[in-house]
């Protein structure tokens, strides 16, 4: 069952295309990872997604809704969020307030808190619930921004690189994480620049470069892709040279 | 619920003291006026605080109540308690239709754009003489006293309404700061992208909180235009006589708490009355200077409010306790 379609979107930025009739389609409970090198598009592909950033061009639709013109806070509404690459955290609020705003969007204030409690919880963060969002260490405020993006019982869920600067044990939580909400019916994209980890945890993986799609398909696929190899690593000498 | 208790305390505390003050005197006037510059600086806490938008145009709201219900009573002789709720539903509007193209600025572009519309109301109000009397301004008739006429005699009566409307605004205040309205105001100030990807109606927050801070500003323009019994635009539109007063009586008591409009209030209007008093006739702006001198200490003492002194007090006090 197709849970999100994307038709030839296309974004302009002054003289950048950002992005470019990029198409692909997303089943429900899949994992697909969205990898490409630096200004690929990838971080415009999720703002784009989830309204943050008007597309000039094309249509994304979320389980049969068309999403064009939407706000972002609708776009939750419908079950779509995501986090931020350079997390985008209420500092000077507590840990448990962070995310408990997120679920006022279906709970009222006390439901919302043992919400929030309890995505704390499935990203271990319970203990520091009470600690302002702000102070906590890089890695533990990614964390935050995923229990937050969680809270509003997302059907899709986009990660932006969450696992950066994780050590490997927490990247192996993160990864865990992400496939028990597979098992719960979370659809998930997820953007990463740690390969091991994506080609590990996804079904499928999405190429992008210079806002166009590369490639589209497993992850065996994918890294035997010569375009992927030669957008990704360089030309083959330099490929070689690593 | 020690916090309750103390809470009721204080509020009979102040409740007793216009008994102590001489009713036809000049110190139950400027507590008056404390009380509700207190109240108006929490109403402005609602936007100023929560939402971080320091808005600097108030005034246009606060002056809408006070004509609308002087204008209800002199041309139909309609209760100024029923003018107040005109005056409420006016100005929640005209806060609505002022935050529809400003709340989208932040900072000083915000604060100009306010600055501006408050001053525009200004000069209408001058210019528009056959219903606010222009530069003359109006003079609230007297009318038989009774508590259904909003008129008194003497001004205790005017110090108890006005303490209601502190307590009432201030609860509203504390309603929303507690409720799913104050969590969503603190995302949009903190971060409005963010905000709205994990669900909030940025737009839709921004409103509400402006037109309930507007509406309770304006009716309190109501309670004002009794109190003092003449008014004229400069005074109730004006920027540094209303908007730029109720902001810095928010700002030197504690921006975004409920105590600390109280107590800047309780520190502003008073000096201003006291530092008048002694130096205005020593020499001309010599009391504004000093007054001047003084609030730039205290925002340098304390950058934050007054409110910071409580805060550091109880550490202090937790931490001898503990040893």
């Amino acid at each position: 069952m197709t849970m999100l379609d994307v038709r030839k979107v296309s974004r302009r930025f002054g003289g950048l295309q950002a992005l470019s009739e990029v198409t692909f389609s997303v089943n429900q409970g899949e994992i697909v990872g969205v990898i490409g090198p630096n200004g690929a598009g990838k971080t415009t592909l999720f703002s784009t997604l989830v309204g943050l950033i008007r597309p000039d061009a094309g249509t994304v639709t979320l389980d049969g809704k068309n999403l064009a013109g939407l706000k972002p806070h609708t776009v939750a509404g419908l079950g779509m969020t995501k986090t931020f690459q350079n997390v985008a955290l209420f500092g000077e609020s507590s840990v448990l307030d962070n995310v408990l705003t997120a679920g006022l969007l279906r709970h009222g204030v006390d439901a919302a808190r043992s919400e929030a409690l309890h995505c704390l919880d499935r990203v271990g963060l319970r203990a520091v619930a009470h600690k302002e969002a702000g102070n906590l260490s890089f890695p533990e405020r990614a964390r935050v921004e995923l229990a937050r993006a969680l809270c509003t019982a997302p059907k899709v869920l986009l990660l932006d690189e969450v696992m950066a600067a994780l050590n490997p044990a927490e990247m192996r939580e993160i990864m865990q994480l992400i496939r028990s909400l597979r098992d719960d019916g979370v659809t998930l994209l997820v953007v990463e620049h740690h390969m091991r980890a994506i080609m590990n945890v996804c079904d499928r993986i999405l190429v992008l470069n210079f806002g166009r799609l590369l490639a589209d398909g497993t992850p065996g696929q994918v890294a035997s892709d010569p375009q992927v190899i030669e957008a990704y690593l360089g030309r083959p000498a330099e490929a070689a040279r690593r | 619920m020690k916090r309750w208790l103390a809470l009721a305390a204080v509020i009979v505390a102040v409740a007793l003291l216009p008994l102590l003050l001489d009713p036809r005197g000049y110190w139950i006037r400027v507590f008056t006026f404390t009380l509700l510059f207190a109240a108006m600086a929490q109403a402005w806490n609602i936007v100023g605080g929560l939402a971080n938008q320091t808005s600097l145009g108030h005034a246009a709201f606060f002056g809408i109540g006070a004509y609308t219900s002087t204008v209800l009573l002199l041309k139909f002789g309609i209760s100024p308690w029923l003018g107040m709720l005109a005056g409420g539903a006016l100005g929640g509007l005209a806060a609505l239709v002022i935050a529809i193209p400003t709340m989208r600025l932040q900072g000083h572009y915000f604060a100009l754009a306010t600055l501006a519309f408050g001053e525009v109301m200004r000069v209408i109000a001058n210019v528009w003489t056959s219903l606010t009397g222009g530069p003359g301004g109006l003079s609230v008739p007297f009318v038989p006293p009774s508590l259904a006429a909003y008129s008194f005699k003497l001004l205790r009566p005017h110090a108890y309404i006005a303490l209601a409307a502190l307590v009432v605004v201030t609860a509203i205040f504390e309603i929303i700061r507690r409720g799913a309205m104050g969590y969503r105001l603190r995302a949009i100030k903190q971060n409005p992208a963010a905000a709205e990807v994990i669900g909030v109606d940025t737009t839709r927050v921004k409103l509400q909180a402006a037109v309930i801070s507007g509406a309770l500003i304006a009716m309190l323009g109501t309670l004002y235009a009794q109190v003092a019994v003449f008014f004229d635009p400069d005074t109730v539109f004006g920027i540094a006589s209303i908007s730029i007063r109720i902001a810095l009586i928010a700002i030197i008591g504690g921006v975004g708490t409920a105590a600390g409009p109280i107590l800047g209030a309780f520190f502003i209007i008073p000096l201003e009355e006291v530092m008048n008093d002694l130096l205005s006739s020593r020499a001309a702006g010599l009391s504004q200077l000093v007054f001047g001198v003084i609030l730039i200490s205290v925002i340098l003492w304390r950058p934050r409010g007054f409110i910071t002194v409580f805060d550091s007090l109880r550490a202090r006090l937790s931490r001898s306790g503990a040893s």
